[in-house]
């Protein structure tokens, strides 16, 4: 019996030496082809999926700032905190992983961090940006989740939303938005609210709003709202002059705006 | 004027382009509508717009194209947009094989979500990355040919084919079109009756009249 266990321990040996699995040690559920939630494979596969996906998403945010792109170390050190952010967030949140866009919503987040004046703190801002990003996601991840977008605490729900509240303070041009050129909200809000209007102004007035958006009382998800209103409301005449094509060729390039204005007129819609 | 309303033209094609996330959807429509191309571009979220209006046949064509985010979660949402499509550009990368083995998810979504009679053209892109090539032209072809699509391979950066493959699919949606609304004619000739009762499926654009498939 001695013998027969120091056989199967060299056994063992020669397996690890060249890297080899004893076939009776793979089981059903680690077969590599095995699509089983828990299978070890599978996950990996799915892993690596995300991670191409993350890694895609990454050298495309903010292709025209140094700090996110270019060839500088830098830029590539930056670009590593972002990815280990969004992996990190993906592996806690199975429910939700990533999305395409969570990136524009961290972006923000890791660049004021990273460019505290004080060294001390800037070298923590992967840690603080990925603390921040969890807390802010925790109000706004739902509109993330497919398998809500149908229910009220979905994407399609805060559109409705959005929708109610242009009707409450401009009924005019929410008809002539949504029923006579039937521009859909979805056609250009879906992004303004998943993105936290990250991709409709240049980056320096994005963290403007921001600021707004993060420190009202309210709360970021109503304050979100009230702002894409009132950039409804702000170039509503060009609106109700348009028809379909020009109208959602407007909303989805929304023109540079006075941020200050925009913030104001959101405001007043309490 | 971004807000002048334009009705200059016969018909109005509406056309998605469809594919995974990061085949270079938005930079075919880029190179199409603008001219322009960007290597690094940013990720679409939902879905992005956008016009141009063009010669076909002696006839003036705005095309509407309509570009959706690559990503499974966002396939749900997007769905909505292929309804009143004609025409749709299914994509893949001809360097990432994975892109041109899930063509076959994408023909699905569309039969799934869009009219039947959509006129469909694969497209291999970024054919100027030959040297990276995973997917060889002719694997493309016959994939084509089995499903009854056509196929072109292109490259956004260094615009070849991208126009041709708008301009194919527009003149192919242009013929159905026209021999649908001739038919129709004749048969409302021949039977002595108005054109009352005659589906046009693939567009609804009268021949004579501005038409539309959307709104404006």
């Amino acid at each position: 019996m001695a013998t027969g266990i120091r056989r199967s321990r060299s056994e063992n040996v020669d397996h690890n030496k060249n890297g080899l699995l004893h076939r009776s040690d793979v089981t059903q559920g680690e077969h590599p082809l095995s699509l089983g939630k828990t299978s070890a494979w599978n996950q990996f596969f799915e892993y690596s999926e995300i991670m191409e996906q993350i890694d895609r998403d990454v050298k495309r945010t903010h292709p025209d700032m140094h700090f996110f792109c270019g060839d500088s170390s830098f830029a590539k050190s930056n670009q590593e905190s972002l990815k280990n952010v969004l992996i990190i967030f993906a592996k806690l949140n199975a429910g939700i992983r990533y999305v395409q866009g969570m990136n524009e919503i961290l972006a923000p987040l890791f660049f004021v961090f990273r460019n505290d004046p004080d060294d001390k703190n800037a070298n923590f801002a992967e840690a603080d940006s990925f603390f921040c990003f969890v807390e802010l996601l925790s109000g706004f991840r739902d509109n993330f989740c497919q398998k809500l977008d149908n229910s009220p605490v979905g994407i399609q729900g805060t559109l409705s939303k959005l929708s109610q509240l242009v009707s409450k303070y401009d009924g005019q041009l929410q008809h002539h938005l949504e029923v006579t050129t039937e521009v859909n909200p979805q056609f250009y809000a879906f992004r303004w609210i998943t993105l936290l209007l990250t991709q409709e102004f240049n980056f320096a007035d994005t963290i403007h709003i921001w600021d707004t958006l993060l420190s009202d009382p309210d709360g970021p998800q109503e304050t979100l709202l009230r702002i894409c209103c009132a950039m409804l409301i702000l170039v509503r005449k060009r609106l109700l002059a348009g028809d379909f094509t020009s109208n959602l060729k407007l909303l989805q390039n929304y023109p540079p705006t006075n941020i200050s204005h925009l913030l104001y007129v959101a405001n007043k819609l309490h | 004027m971004a807000h002048r309303v334009d009705n200059e033209y016969d018909y109005l094609f509406k056309i998605v382009l469809i594919g995974d996330s990061g085949v270079g959807k938005s930079n075919i429509l880029s190179r199409f509508t603008r001219n322009e191309f960007f290597l690094e571009s940013k990720s679409t979220i939902g879905v992005e717009f956008a016009t141009r209006t063009l010669q076909i046949d002696g006839k003036t064509i705005k095309a509407q194209i309509w570009d959706t985010a690559g990503q499974e979660r966002y396939r749900a949402i997007t769905s909505a947009y292929y309804r009143g499509a004609v025409g749709a550009l299914l994509v893949y990368d001809i360097t990432k094989r994975q892109t041109f083995d899930n063509v076959q998810r994408w023909l699905r979504e569309l039969r799934d979500h869009a009219d039947a009679n959509i006129v469909v053209m694969m497209i291999g892109n970024k054919s100027d990355l030959n040297h990276l090539r995973s997917v060889p032209e002719e694997d493309g072809q016959a994939f084509s040919e089995k499903e009854g699509l056509s196929f072109l391979e292109t490259s956004a950066l260094e615009a070849i084919n991208v126009e041709k493959a708008f301009q194919t699919v527009l003149s192919e949606i242009h013929q159905i079109v026209s021999k649908k609304a001739l038919a129709a004619q004749e048969s409302a000739s021949t039977n002595g009756r108005s054109m009352q009762g005659t589906t046009i499926n693939v567009a609804e654009a009268p021949t004579n009249t501005k038409g539309s498939c959307c709104s404006s």
